[in-house]
């Protein structure tokens, strides 16, 4: 069996910043991943990160934003200390090797981001994410470390009250296997492909979420789904903030800016959660245009000009090129909103402690929550960065005073017992079609707008899913990268993590952030300025709150 | 944006080694609309043909490199390339695994020799203790230095390079595009302290193996250019270090050659590149070609308008001496 101090689950920049704090504090480290490190989602990423670091900006005003951004859902407290790290973080990256584009002076260049005061998004031109993957896998290049590449994670073990280890599947062995660890860190980034309309990469399913909730780990803020107001038509595909920081407006069907009419100050720039809201209304009174992949509207690039646009918006010009035969230079792009970001995930502190002892959380699979209930572009590579840290050094601490792991010879085969069944079945439901209704149900009833009546009929319809994936059949009999098995498990955990949304969506009667219901539209400070913490029962989520970290800000109407 | 569909008939490269004796191709035959990139089609024969396909894809957005793969005998990513053309031009669509790399399992292949020849290249800073980083804030760059990365930053890593490249296939000691770009973007990065030794080294560690066909670049899909990366990189360490190897030698004799009589003098260039010692080593090769080609022992002829050449290699002087 396999054994080391901290084993770190996914490859992303959170999962490799906590390996390299591990790493640097002197424990054996392994991170598991099932890409390699540079095929991670973070590596997406477009826009940009955010830091106070200019001459008019301030961390003070970080600090507001980012707590107004989260309709006062966030935790002040962690809020305060993530923009505080925000300018050490970034030179941080600076100094491993990141390209950021610059300014004529040789500083870090900036961009204007939605629901910031002033320009705060630094940037490598409009592929930041990968210019920090790359940079920071690198500099962890360098270091000593096991790779389990191309591992799915299926467990989390737990025992005696705390973590022993995991186990996962080799897709190239087609085997399970257990690591032991002192602690476990899951940085599993987003859960996305839950619904039909994502940003997200394939990968996106949540397995660390799903793990961790499996394992008796809370979930918190599960409901808050953020959808990004400028995806491309038909695939979904990012198109970055960035482009209205650069000064993109949308237009409606009659060529109207409609922005001012719904945020007058920023237009444009608003938080994602109010311009999705804003795209979504257009098209409903009939404003939008309509076409075979569904309703649309206009981001047009075009008053830009051709240089600013192919040099800061290379990628984005590269994929409306490629991915909708439409040239943003001369010509306007479909959007419509799509799933972009869950805030909710494995409840942590600011350390990364999850309410397991020995298991930490970091990045999008986790929820400080520095979001709340809605986040600002440019927070989340941030976040990675700050609280992978923060859970790679508290993982360490943990492994080097904990008892050695007690993983037991039938840890790997109960854990596994149920899943060699999937594959010795003669019949049963398909992996990949349980997976495409419960997309298609989740962007229905669970999607920017929401009710009462749907909601209901979205549990109910989750629940009928989790009832047929019961009896999930892999057909695939082989024992080599074997993807109809991986379907499965991932399919399983996004199931899991489906009804942790729908659940606490339907119990939340307010509007906050991006969690909107048309029959409770207002924010209800007095009752729901609060935490939901899901825990996983038999009988599904089991709901609970608790208090947001409150220090100086007192909630107001969030007008932009 | 509507498209009728098409008919989509895929030829599909299916292999365990573990299991079959050789590879088959599988004929999956899909309507698609033309502008369908080909993981959606070939994701599709997944969800709703044969699940026991197996493939590398995650963004399908052209940023995380899973799913280059060779697409009717080009390397490119899946993800981004229509379906339409392919059929257009070729009438099916063939999809087999990249090349240079062994295959685990039909359009699965082992990455490990593309992932050791990037890491040879010694892929992160290098810092000189003497002069440590500006405490508590970014180095200075300006945008010209910036520029000089070119189009390097962009690599995915997705080896359609590495699997384009007869170079990479011929000799393993050959580092292949993508590293070689990589290393390109660490030598003219003004925070590496190991510009001189990475030129040094590499001289002698493969960047002469390069045979300049530009399938690298031909085949990469964000523009990355390795092939021109390249060419800098035997620029730069000419100039650092002299013509030291074989293939700095050919490349500086041939520029010579050329300059004092507008024609390639072979025997002259064969002297150039492999020294005295050396050529008597290439006598049997030199017979050969002397039998189909006699007029190599014979000095050529200078060419009229030789003093024309003479401006143009001023003007190239004058270019080399201002970078």
């Amino acid at each position: 069996m396999a054994r080391h101090e901290v084993v770190v689950v996914g490859a992303g920049l959170a999962g490799q910043r906590a390996a390299l704090a591990a790493v640097e504090a002197g424990r054996d480290v392994a991170i598991v991943s099932k890409l390699h490190p540079l095929r991670s989602h973070s590596g997406a990423a477009q826009g940009g990160i955010n830091a106070a670091v200019g001459a008019e900006d301030s961390v003070e005003t970080h600090i507001f934003d980012t707590v107004k951004g989260s309709d006062y859902l966030g935790d002040q407290d962690a809020i305060e200390f993530f923009c505080r790290e925000a300018g050490p973080t970034v030179v941080e990256m600076e100094h491993f090797g990141t390209i950021f584009s610059r300014a004529p002076d040789g500083s870090l260049a900036r961009r204007p981001f939605g629901g910031a005061h002033f320009p705060r998004t630094i940037y490598a031109a409009d592929r930041t994410g990968l210019a920090l993957l790359q940079a920071l896998w690198e500099r962890l290049g360098s270091e000593r470390f096991t790779l389990y590449e191309e591992w799915d994670l299926t467990n989390v073990v737990v025992r005696d009250g705390r973590v022993q280890g995991i186990v996962a599947f080799d897709r190239q062995k087609g085997d399970f296997a257990e690591i032991a660890a002192s602690a476990v860190v899951l940085a599993t980034g987003p859960s996305g492909r839950i619904y039909a309309h994502t940003t997200n990469a394939h990968s996106c399913t949540g397995d660390g979420v799903a793990a961790a909730y499996a394992a008796g780990a809370a979930l918190k803020d599960m409901e808050f789904v953020q959808f990004h107001p400028t995806a491309l038509l038909e695939s979904s595909i990012l198109i970055t903030e960035g482009a209205r920081g650069e000064g993109g407006v949308l237009t409606n069907a009659s060529g109207e800016k409609f922005m001012v009419r719904y945020a007058p100050h920023v237009k444009d720039l608003a938080s994602r959660d109010v311009v999705s809201r804003a795209i979504v209304t257009e098209v409903q009174e009939g404003r939008g245009f309509t076409g075979p992949y569904g309703p649309y509207v206009h981001l047009e690039l075009m008053a830009l000009g051709r240089e600013r646009i192919e040099s800061r918006l290379q990628e984005i010009c590269d994929f409306a090129r490629r991915f909708a035969g439409i040239d943003p230079v001369t010509q306007p792009i479909p959007i419509y909103p799509a799933q972009h970001y869950m805030m909710g995930g494995i409840g942590t502190n600011a350390r990364g402690e999850t309410s397991v002892a020995g298991l930490f959380a970091a990045g999008e699979a986790a929820c400080v929550s520095i979001h709340g209930a809605n986040r600002l572009g440019g927070n989340s590579l941030l976040e990675t960065l700050v609280f992978g840290k923060q859970a790679g050094l508290a993982a360490a601490a943990y492994a080097e005073g904990a008892p050695a792991p007690a993983m037991r010879a039938t840890d790997l085969e109960e854990a596994t017992a149920p899943l060699r069944r999937w594959s010795s079945r003669t019949d049963g439901e398909d992996p990949s079609a349980l997976r495409a209704e419960l997309q298609a149900t989740m962007e229905r009833y669970a999607g920017i707008y929401r009710n009462e009546a749907d909601l209901m009929e979205g549990i109910r319809r989750v629940r009928a899913l989790k009832a047929r994936f019961e009896r999930v059949r892999v057909v695939d009999r082989s024992s080599v990268y074997n993807l109809n098995l991986t379907d499965a498990l991932e399919t399983g955990h996004m199931i899991e993590l489906a009804e942790t949304i729908v659940v606490g969506a339907y119990a939340r009667t307010e509007s906050r952030g991006a969690h909107a219901r048309t029959d409770f539209p207002a924010r209800d400070d007095a009752r729901w300025m609060q935490h939901t913490i899901a825990r996983r029962t038999p009988e599904g989520p089991n709901l609970s709150y608790a208090p947001v970290g409150y220090t100086r800000w007192a909630p107001t109407e969030r007008v932009y | 944006m509507a498209d009728a569909t098409v008919s989509v008939p895929l030829d599909v490269y299916r292999y365990q080694p573990a299991v079959d004796h050789e590879p088959r191709y599988q004929r999956y035959t899909l309507d698609l609309a033309p502008h369908t990139p080909v993981l959606t089609a070939l994701l599709k024969v997944r969800a709703e043909l044969d699940p026991t396909l197996a493939l590398r894809y995650s963004c399908r957005s052209a940023i995380c490199g899973s799913c280059a793969m060779q697409i009717n005998a080009k390397s490119r990513l899946a993800c981004e390339t229509p379906v339409g053309p392919e059929v257009a031009s070729h009438g099916r669509i063939v999809v087999e695994p990249m090349r240079n790399q062994g295959v685990v399992r039909d359009l699965v292949v082992d990455q490990t020799p593309f992932w050791r020849q990037y890491a040879r290249i010694e892929p992160h800073l290098k810092l000189d203790p003497a002069q440590p980083m500006p405490a508590d804030r970014p180095n200075p760059m300006t945008p010209e230095e910036v520029e000089r990365f070119h189009d390097t930053p962009r690599c995915i890593a997705c080896a359609a390079c590495f699997s384009a490249c007869p170079a990479v296939e011929a000799d393993p000691a050959f580092p292949g595009p993508m590293a070689l770009a990589k290393l390109y973007r660490f030598v003219v990065d003004p925070r590496d302290h190991g510009r001189q030794d990475r030129l040094v080294r590499i001289q002698t560690e493969g960047l002469w193996l390069c045979l300049r066909c530009h399938l690298c670049t031909d085949s990469c899909p964000k523009n990355v250019r390795p092939s021109e990366r390249i060419r800098d990189l035997k620029e730069m360490a000419i100039r650092v270090q002299g013509p030291t190897e074989r293939g700095s030698r050919h490349a500086v004799g041939f520029k010579e050659n050329i300059r004092t009589g507008g024609t390639l003098h072979e025997l002259k260039l064969v002297r150039q590149t492999f020294g005295l010692a050396g050529t008597a080593g290439q006598v049997g090769q030199g017979l050969r070609i002397w039998r189909k080609k006699p007029e190599i022992v014979k000095r050529p002829r200078p060419i009229e308008g030789r003093e024309e050449l003479e401006s143009i290699y001023a003007a190239l002087d004058e270019e080399d001496g201002a970078r």
